[in-house]
């Protein structure tokens, strides 16, 4: 039995593998963090029938918790989107193997059921099923039940690891989906349609005709050939190479980068490292994501009143983009560290360089968001102040930070089937440097001065800006002292 | 020239080098020879920078090579794979360097020029990343990016692996006129006796990271060196 190996090897993998062992901390926030929202689950399924009839006396809570189902599958989606990591297996060591190719495939496509996130729901929909469901229907009906969500729960994990493959190859497939999702939620906002409604209605049938339960079985049987047949079509990795020579891009013609000198040189450079590696250009791609995140919090009265929440969206939109590219500047280049420690002369400048990109990305992103104000004077005001804080504050923190890079992060190996440091962990190790400013925010606030908090926050930045000289020469020396052990692990 | 004194580089508990005073002078072609894990890259790293040793230091032209960058701008090395900017064509990799350096575009065209021969018309004008040649032919890039800039000191590690015989007679040809023409002081490690002896005039024998033998280049270098390889 070939999984068996599969799976030996995987477990190995991870085990041994360097990031499980060093970045403890880290591993232990995500323990506590997964295990915290498990208690909440856990007590959420333990009550649920209680909460229902105190929120909605009146109503059947069957129905209103089938109107919530879709809801609950529209965010879990988007979750696994941004946090799920892709599954990946490397091919190259078994395809020479006498192992049969739809084992290969198989096992890759169907990896992802055991992330953890298929899993949560569970704890809510059984209780459910058979403290709510079974009283009004039958015991039978309630695993019916089940098993038609925990079925949609598969599809939606196959349904997102689809999407998300999609995004390295065919990113305008992610930009459909993004905009049919975005529009589905401005309609069910501005009540043009009814989302709830139509989900009680097709769980309620569910429950009156069992037949229906082929519905769910077909959609996760197709997610999960879609998956199947995407990997099939990529397992030669001398194709995908083909695929990927396509023609030479222009970058290195920008006029205006040549008239900066060296700077634009090395500008240059970096634009063309992240436009030609699948990595880094499939978070540009996710840039535009970043950035409608605003359209998700505006136009609900509840976070704008609670104002310490907004900043940490206007923290996201406006830094979100530079934070990825600072937190991993140097490790994009363990390729050719050795290179950059034995060739460039001005090493001032070549950090400065990349600090100049960085504020760049966020200003550039600030910019976008400008046409916000839509939503208020407020909004303008606070993406300002949290723009200024990005770029002349917490940019320089996670300049620093990033010299403790250690890890080798290999861009131009594996093709399809590459796609680490797309997950939790690394949307997590950014998550203080979010916080931050929201913990400094909210003692202004509760005194009564928000719009001092916000100055604040945004007079931070403007001093680290004015001192950003000796700032950058402290990272400078911060480099100069670690850049053996950086160099150390990226030859790894 | 390059000095290196009481040098120790220690990974866990074996010593890999240990130089206690070794100089290459001027003008002088060194070449490096000795089995896989005798110490030969770990040394070359010492000189670049690259990795931190345990005590001891390297000085080029007086200058402590961790303390001052000088040594950079007359320094050109290969060592691996690792030193080229994958994602770049050839071409673009060559004019990030020339810029780097410093160089003009007419120096860069005679560049190309004199490479021509050495490239064979398999290295410009491709349209292919780095990463999407032959490991020769990256080889090949890696070994001219070091020599574009016409270094004093020239450090390359094992350059004559992965190139095809043609290419290897070629890199031995430019070498010798380099020596002769620059007076450049030459660095090589290698695995192959024969073409060592050919380009270098003192050869020295790494084994478990301290030399053992420290020959002048004459017409019995090579049985020398063949009978202590030999097995």
């Amino acid at each position: 039995m070939i999984y068996k190996w599969f799976l030996s090897h995987q477990w190995k993998e991870m085990k041994r593998s360097s990031i499980w062992q060093k970045n403890v901390v880290l591993n232990i926030v995500i323990g506590l963090l997964v295990g915290i929202m498990l208690l909440y689950l856990l007590a959420l399924g333990l009550f649920i029938d209680k909460i229902l009839t105190e929120l909605f006396p009146d109503k059947d809570p069957v129905a209103v918790f089938n109107g919530i189902v879709l809801y609950y599958l529209g965010i879990e989606f988007f979750m696994r989107f941004f946090i799920q990591n892709l599954p990946t297996l490397n091919i190259e060591t078994y395809l020479h193997l006498p192992i049969k190719k739809h084992s290969i495939v198989h096992f890759v496509a169907a990896k992802s059921i055991f992330a953890i996130g298929n899993y949560l729901s569970w704890l809510v929909i059984i209780p459910f099923a058979f403290k709510v469901i079974a009283p009004s229907y039958s015991t039978g009906i309630a695993w019916l039940y089940i098993l038609a969500i925990v079925l949609l729960v598969f599809t939606n994990n196959f349904l997102a690891t689809y999407v998300k493959r999609q995004l390295v190859g065919k990113p305008m497939i992610v930009g459909v989906f993004g905009l049919i999702m975005i529009s589905l939620i401005l309609l069910d906002h501005f009540s043009l349609i009814s989302v709830s409604s139509f989900s009680t209605f097709v769980f309620g049938k569910l429950l009156e005709y069992p037949v229906f339960i082929l519905v769910p079985a077909f959609l996760l049987a197709f997610t999960y050939s879609l998956n199947y047949f995407f990997l099939k079509s990529r397992l030669y990795p001398e194709e995908v190479v083909v695929k990927k020579q396509r023609k030479m891009d222009s970058l290195s013609e920008i006029r205006y980068l040549k008239t900066l000198g060296l700077t634009g040189l090395m500008i240059s450079l970096d634009l063309r490292l992240i436009w030609r590696h699948k990595r880094t250009r499939s978070i540009v791609f996710m840039a535009p994501l970043f950035l409608l995140y605003g359209f998700f919090f505006y136009p609900i009265p509840m976070y704008r009143e609670q104002y310490g929440f907004l900043i940490f969206v206007g923290i996201f939109m406006t830094g979100g983009m530079m934070l990825n590219y600072l937190n991993y500047c140097f490790s994009y280049e363990s390729n050719y560290f050795d290179n950059i420690l034995a060739n460039y002369k001005d090493l001032e400048r070549y950090i400065r360089t990349k600090y100049i990109l960085g504020i760049s990305i966020a200003t550039a992103c600030y910019i976008l968001t400008i046409p916000y104000v839509f939503f208020g004077v407020d909004i303008l005001l606070m993406n300002t102040m949290t723009f200024l804080y990005n770029i002349g504050f917490l940019s320089f923190v996670l300049f620093y930070i990033a010299t403790y890079s250690k890890k080798r992060m290999d861009l131009s190996k594996g093709a399809a089937f590459n796609y680490q440091g797309l997950g939790a962990t690394h949307w997590l190790s950014m998550l203080p440097a979010f916080l931050l400013p929201v913990i400094i925010y909210l003692p202004f606030r509760w005194l009564g001065y928000p719009t001092a908090g916000l100055l604040f926050i945004g007079a931070l930045g403007v001093i680290g800006l004015l001192f950003s000289k000796s700032l950058i020469n402290m990272v400078l020396k911060q480099f100069m002292k670690r850049r053996h052990s950086m160099a150390e692990g990226f030859r790894e | 020239m390059i000095d290196a004194k009481y040098l120790t580089k220690v990974y866990g508990s074996t010593t890999v080098l240990n130089i206690i005073d070794l100089t290459i002078n001027q003008g002088e072609s060194f070449g490096l020879v000795g089995n896989n894990g005798a110490g030969k890259t770990t040394f070359f790293r010492l000189i670049l920078d690259l990795i931190r040793a345990n005590s001891g230091t390297v000085t080029s032209k007086n200058y402590d090579v961790r303390q001052s960058t000088d040594w950079k701008f007359y320094t050109g090395s290969y060592l691996d794979q690792r030193f080229l900017i994958d994602f770049l064509t050839p071409e673009e990799y060559f004019d990030f360097l020339s810029n780097i350096h410093g160089l003009s575009s007419g120096d860069l065209d005679q560049f190309y020029i004199d490479f021509e021969t050495f490239f064979n018309d398999e290295i410009l004008g491709k349209g292919k990343y780095i990463r999407d040649l032959s490991q020769g032919n990256r080889q090949k890039v890696g070994i001219a990016a070091a020599l574009m800039t016409k270094p004093e000191v020239l450090i390359l590690d094992e350059p004559f692996n992965g190139l095809d015989p043609s290419t290897q007679l070629r890199l031995i040809k430019m070498l010798n006129e380099i020596k002769e023409k620059e007076r450049t002081t030459m660095l090589i490690s290698s695995h192959d006796l024969k073409h060592v002896t050919e380009v270098c005039d003192r050869i020295a024998i790494l084994e478990k990271g301290t030399i053992i033998h420290d020959l002048k280049t004459s017409t019995d270098t090579l049985k020398e060196l063949e009978s202590y390889f030999s097995v």
